[in-house]
């Protein structure tokens, strides 16, 4: 071989590691910025001199004292009332939404165009608004504050209908046809769900029970209105934004980094077991809108 | 309008699978070469080296003389049509043909020329502002041909073309294929695994299995003198009948003796056998099907055997028959010479007797695999 | 308007291409408005037509009926039970005996109110046995629209079920007279989970949407017509009442009663607007150069890379929000770490500065929404990327495309027409993105300027956090709130309408598929 040709590959090369290197360097600047609020939060979490926030990150003394904290405050109330609402949530939504999402890919009846539209109008007005008639609804029924994990439940699950979008989505990428080949073979439209088309659809069932069950650990506002100000309605997220309004951060601000990382631990870990599912969700639903 | 030589050429994969073994071809100018083999032969890396869509791990392709191992595809001056199409789902048929022109900077009167003159030549004028979602299976692949078209390259590569076509569509793209060929007066490369595109289409056949060349050569040498065992039985359809017997030797006259029968090769082969001093002894016979007659029993050339299936054609009957000791052959009769009630009487289970000719002979080494008159 | 054929068309310059497609397009633009009033004007003919078509039907199945058709027109199921489908004749007997005994005892009683919402409010009234005034509750405004409305639904689904009887009839007396065997109630009940199976899994789902999103938005919706608010809360102070159109004046004319309020609303909506866009875009930018990055050939420990992502979005939001909000504080560990470092001589203050409209915070939410939602959008768009099929970049390579051609003509095409509609919805939902600003800046910094309007206006604030605050405090103004949040669902509406309609391509999104 000549020689021009073996330097016009050298050059090919030499072109490509220098932007291979800038691609890395990026992807560990990324990986820095994007763990950094996380570990800062575990550290601060062991810090013992201050509860009050600093501007320095590593403690001068470590000790589990905000975690002990944690143990003696309402915390473990409102850890336990986030755990029941996200394990109940997470069994009822996934069986709403899977009876929704496999009835609007396999069924076409006289109304189902019109459903879709209909939900899709209603997915427009902003749900904050109904939130005031809820709470006030559920107060009638003595479901809010002291009582506002079976609401919260209640007001989760029942409008859970509304996002069958992605499961659709993933339904009806299961061919037709093998219902029809179980109809023939003598097995009813109920006998298809259960026999072929669920153990078939595991992965949406994953995806659907991991995310309704992360959605509660997260959610502030309606938890809020409903457990209006009573400790022992709260979830953490309402619990822990107290801790670092004005009139408490100086003393909770370290305790609330301890408890981000109690409610983080177990969700991430949750999380990345079952971590193949959520991504094959979350890109079929882009795809299929 | 080009050359194209590939010197030693070899392909190895990134975990040391070796996909093409030592590659010499001289394609000459507007020449039509169809690599053709069974999946995973590596005719279409080999294709793919020559595009530039893969690396060429050893030895040179040379296109016009000069060597393009280190060119960009864009720079080798070569269209491709893809297995798939490759058209782009979000471009009209006419910017999908357009593209490349557009990609040269070529001004857009000329580009429409040239897009509404391939569009015309392939019968998709009415189509250039559709999506080609809105196409049907064969006018994606004129477009993807038009695409190919428009470039004025020196070569001219398709990766299975027709592989995605229904039956019928496939014949008809064939035919048009050849009639493209003519018009476009370029070098063509074709990679099929479809012996009938390669035998209908090509100048030369190049066959390959596990990444060698088995054979090259026009349709009819690789037809009538394979080389090998394998190519025997990859060209022509049914396959080749392959028959393990004894090559007799009596006073300088060869015969053979399958199933308890005794044939004598004749003609040209017979000749060849001798101008060899081919050895008596075990062999592989072949006989392609349609060499293959019925026989009466008191013929001492005929090998008794028995009806499996009657496969009726139109014009000529498969028969699948076994012989005594379970060796399965097909005899493909025209119906034209059978009496009537004849084909009717050919039902499973039936005995029937079938034989050839001493002259349409093939000879492989049982060993080697090798034809024995090469 | 001169037609051009497709030959014709192709020959016309790139510009002169654009300004037919736009020339057609607003051309267009007449008939397809003519279009929806057509639509509209036919819904409405089909609607009274089929009315009458209905009202003739009940009368002939009246005329034509036999004596238990005809019972069932004043007992429903009557007929039914007589023909021997005693479970759905039950069943029918059951829903109206229900129906009869709510709208005696309470109903009629939320239906006579629901025109005045309440005629005696609170009121002191003099008692004899304490010889003082004492306070005395009326009516409740609240619960009289609340159960007003649901015994409007109530009273729908009772004329339904009425009418469904009557066809029943109709049909099983055809069946009997052509001597057809009737459907037996087992028939009925297995047929739900069979060939009606829909039925029975809609069933629950749809009676969840209907009381817990359909009539709370029914019931809001009404609220924009009152002057429900902490000042008249229905029952405690005072009742409140219908008030026509007025809410929708104050919000949207100029002068409004000493606050301007819609200038606030256009402050607001303009923002959230401009929040929306960003917020979509610069992650779906970002999202996608990640994707292609963690993805290019070459680069080793891509799962390495993509884990670290991925696991951020494990970590609940209110989290992760809450602590990068304190990070940025102005006694936080950023302006800590700058003070200490020397590069700064004083705290910035991130989420407080005033300046340019407040555009520090702004810029501030919109960089950690980027660091928010980068990760998802790095795993749609790798799940994207890696079906774009190989030979589209292989043909594109021969045709003599670079890398930047390939991006900008095959990758982004293919992912912004797959994606189309993804992103409209996330443009939609960010619009509404209530977590990321109440949890970073809780709407701050104050818009000083928009102090007369109803809860604090700040600088960051999106409708939606505002229609929020509306709510809240003592003097809630929850009329107001649901003016606001009526302008958003016509915002969102008005943009999907616009996008699906204008932009082909996100109708032939099959076009990849």
């Amino acid at each position: 071989m000549n020689k021009t040709l073996e330097k016009r590959s050298m050059g090919l090369r030499a072109s490509r590691a220098i932007s291979n290197t800038i691609i890395y360097i990026i992807l560990v600047i990324m990986s820095i910025v994007w763990l950094i609020p996380f570990i800062c939060i575990v550290l601060q979490s062991f810090r013992v001199e201050s509860t009050w926030q600093v501007g320095y990150v590593i403690p001068q003394k470590w000790g589990w004292d905000n975690y002990i904290a944690l143990w003696n405050s309402d915390f473990k109330k409102w850890y336990l009332n986030t755990f029941i609402i996200a394990l109940v949530v997470s069994v009822i939504q996934t069986f709403i939404v899977l009876c929704m999402s496999y009835t609007l890919s396999r069924f076409r009846f006289k109304m189902r165009n019109g459903l879709m539209r209909f939900m899709l109008i209603l997915g427009m007005f902003p749900g904050m608004l109904t939130m005031i008639i809820l709470y006030r609804v559920l107060k009638d029924l003595g479901l809010t504050q002291v009582n506002a994990v079976p609401g919260l439940i209640l007001v989760y699950v029942a409008s859970s209908g509304m996002g069958y979008y992605v499961s659709k989505g993933f339904f009806d990428t299961i061919p037709k046809t093998l219902d029809e080949a179980a109809r023939v073979d003598g097995a009813t439209r109920a006998q298809v769900l259960t026999k072929i088309i669920l153990p078939l659809a595991k992965p949406i069932v994953i995806y659907t029970i991991l995310t309704a069950f992360m959605a509660p650990w997260g959610d502030f506002v309606f938890a809020r209105y409903v457990s209006f100000g009573t400790s022992a309605g709260m979830n953490v997220a309402v619990g822990m934004y107290g801790w670092l309004q004005l009139d408490q951060i100086g003393q909770r601000y370290t305790m609330f980094c301890a408890g981000g990382v109690v409610v983080a631990i177990p969700v991430t870990i949750l999380f990345m077991c079952l971590q193949k599912y959520y991504v094959e969700g979350v890109t079929g639903g882009a795809v299929k809108g | 309008m080009a050359s194209v030589k590939l010197t030693n050429v070899k392909k190895v994969y990134d975990n040391n699978v070796v996909a093409v073994h030592d590659f010499n071809l001289d394609i000459h100018d507007k020449e039509f070469v169809v690599f053709v083999g069974p999946s995973g032969c590596g005719k279409s890396t080999t294709l793919r080296m020559i595009a530039g869509l893969e690396d060429i791990s050893g030895g040179t392709v040379e296109i016009d003389g000069e060597v393009v191992n280190d060119l960009q595809p864009k720079d080798r001056n070569i269209a491709m049509v893809f297995q798939n199409y490759a058209l782009y789902p979000h471009m009209t048929v006419y910017d999908n043909i357009a593209f490349s022109l557009r990609l040269q900077k070529m001004p857009e009167d000329q580009i429409y020329e040239k897009v509404t003159n391939a569009a015309d030549i392939l019968g998709i004028t009415e189509y250039l502002l559709r999506k080609p979602r809105a196409l049907s299976g064969g006018q994606r692949q004129r477009v993807a041909i038009g695409r190919a078209m428009v470039r004025d390259s020196k070569v001219f590569l398709m990766d299975e073309p027709l592989s995605n076509l229904d039956a019928k569509l496939r014949n008809q793209m064939r035919a048009e294929i050849i009639l493209l060929r003519q018009k476009l007066d370029t070098t063509f490369i074709y990679v099929t695994h479809d012996q009938t595109e390669a035998m209908t289409l090509a100048d030369r056949i190049v066959i390959m299995k596990d990444g060698y060349i088995q054979q090259v050569g026009t349709p009819e040498q690789c037809f009538d003198m394979p080389t090998n065992l394998f190519v025997a039985e990859f060209i022509g359809a049914p396959k080749m009948n392959i028959m393990k017997t004894q090559l007799l030797r009596e006073n300088g006259r060869y015969f053979v003796t399958p199933f308890g029968s005794k044939i004598e090769v004749t003609g040209e082969k017979g000749q060849m056998l001798a101008k060899k001093n081919v050895p008596a002894g075990e062999i592989l016979l072949g006989v392609r099907p349609e060499h293959m007659v019925l026989a009466d029993d008191k013929d001492a050339a005929a090998i008794p055997t028995t009806l499996e299936v009657n496969e009726m054609m139109g014009s000529e009957l498969h028969l699948h028959v076994f012989t005594e000791d379970g060796t399965r052959l097909i005899v493909r009769v025209p119906t034209i010479g059978l009496e009537s009630g004849e084909r009717e009487s050919l039902v499973r289970g039936k005995k029937i007797n079938v034989t050839f000719e001493g002259k349409v002979m093939h000879f492989f080494d049982p060993e080697t695999e090798e034809n024995l008159l090469l | 308007m001169k037609r051009y054929s497709d030959l014709e068309f192709l020959k016309l310059s790139k510009g002169q291409k654009f300004l037919y497609k736009l020339t057609s397009f607003f051309a267009s633009i007449p008939r397809a408005i003519g279009g929806i009033f057509l639509a509209i004007g036919r819904f409405f003919r089909d609607l009274g037509l089929g009315i009458a078509e209905e009202f003739s039907d009940i009368f002939t199945t009246f005329k034509e009926g036999d004596w238990k058709t005809r019972a069932s027109f004043l007992v429903m199921g009557l007929g039914s039970m007589a023909r021997g489908q005693v479970l759905r004749g039950l069943l029918f007997l059951l829903f109206e005996i229900v129906f009869i005994f709510y709208m005696v005892t309470t109903g009629g009683y939320w239906m006579s109110m629901l025109p005045s919402l309440g005629k005696i409010g609170p009121h002191d009234e003099y008692s004899a046995v304490l010889d003082a005034y004492t306070k005395v509750y009326g009516d409740n405004s609240f619960k009289i629209l609340l159960y007003g409305v649901l015994t409007i639904f109530f009273i729908v689904a009772f004329v339904y079920t009425w009418r469904l009887n009557v066809k029943q009839n109709k049909i099983a007396q055809e069946h009997e007279r052509q001597g057809k065997r009737l459907k037996s109630g087992a028939d009925d009940l297995r047929s739900l989970v069979d060939e009606q199976f829909y039925k029975t899994l809609l069933a629950l789902p749809l009676t969840g949407i209907l009381i817990f999103t359909v009539m709370p938005i029914v019931f809001m919706i009404l609220v924009a017509f009152t002057n429900y608010d902490g000042t008249h809360d229905g029952y405690n102070n005072a009742l409140f009442s219908w008030q026509g159109l007025a809410n929708f004046r104050t919000l949207l004319t100029w002068s409004g009663s000493g606050v301007n309020y819609s200038a606030t609303f256009g402050e607001i909506l303009t923002w959230t607007l401009i929040w929306a866009f960003f917020a979509t875009f610069t992650n779906y930018f970002l999202g996608m150069f990640v994707a292609m990055m963690i993805n290019k050939k070459g680069i080793r420990l891509k799962k390495l890379w993509r884990t670290i992502l991925v696991m951020t979005i494990a970590i609940p939001q209110f989290i992760s929000l809450l602590y990068v909000s304190k990070m940025f504080a102005k006694n936080g560990i950023v302006n800590g770490l700058l003070l200490n470092l020397g590069w700064i001589n004083q705290a910035i203050d991130f989420w407080g500065s005033n300046a340019h409209s407040g555009l520090l915070p702004r810029i501030m939410v919109i960089v950690i929404n980027i660091w928010i939602g980068i990760p998802y959008l790095m795993l749609i768009a790798t799940g994207i990327l890696m079906n774009i099929p190989a030979d589209l970049y292989e043909s594109s390579r021969i045709d003599g495309a670079n890398a930047w051609q390939q991006y900008t003509k095959i990758t982004l095409p293919y992912m912004l027409f797959i994606t189309g509609p993804y992103l409209l919805t996330s443009f939609t939902s960010n619009m509404n993105n209530f977590n990321v600003i109440y949890l970073l800046t809780g709407g701050a910094p104050t818009n000083a300027a928009a102090s007369g309007a109803a809860g604090s206006v700040g600088y960051t604030d999106l409708l939606i956090t505002w229609l929020f605050k509306i709510t809240t405090g003592a003097e809630a103004q929850y009329y107001l709130a649901s003016v606001v949040g009526i302008m958003v669902f016509v915002v969102v509406a008005f943009i999907s309408l616009v996008v699906y309609n204008v932009l082909p391509s996100i109708k032939n999104e099959e076009d990849f598929q």
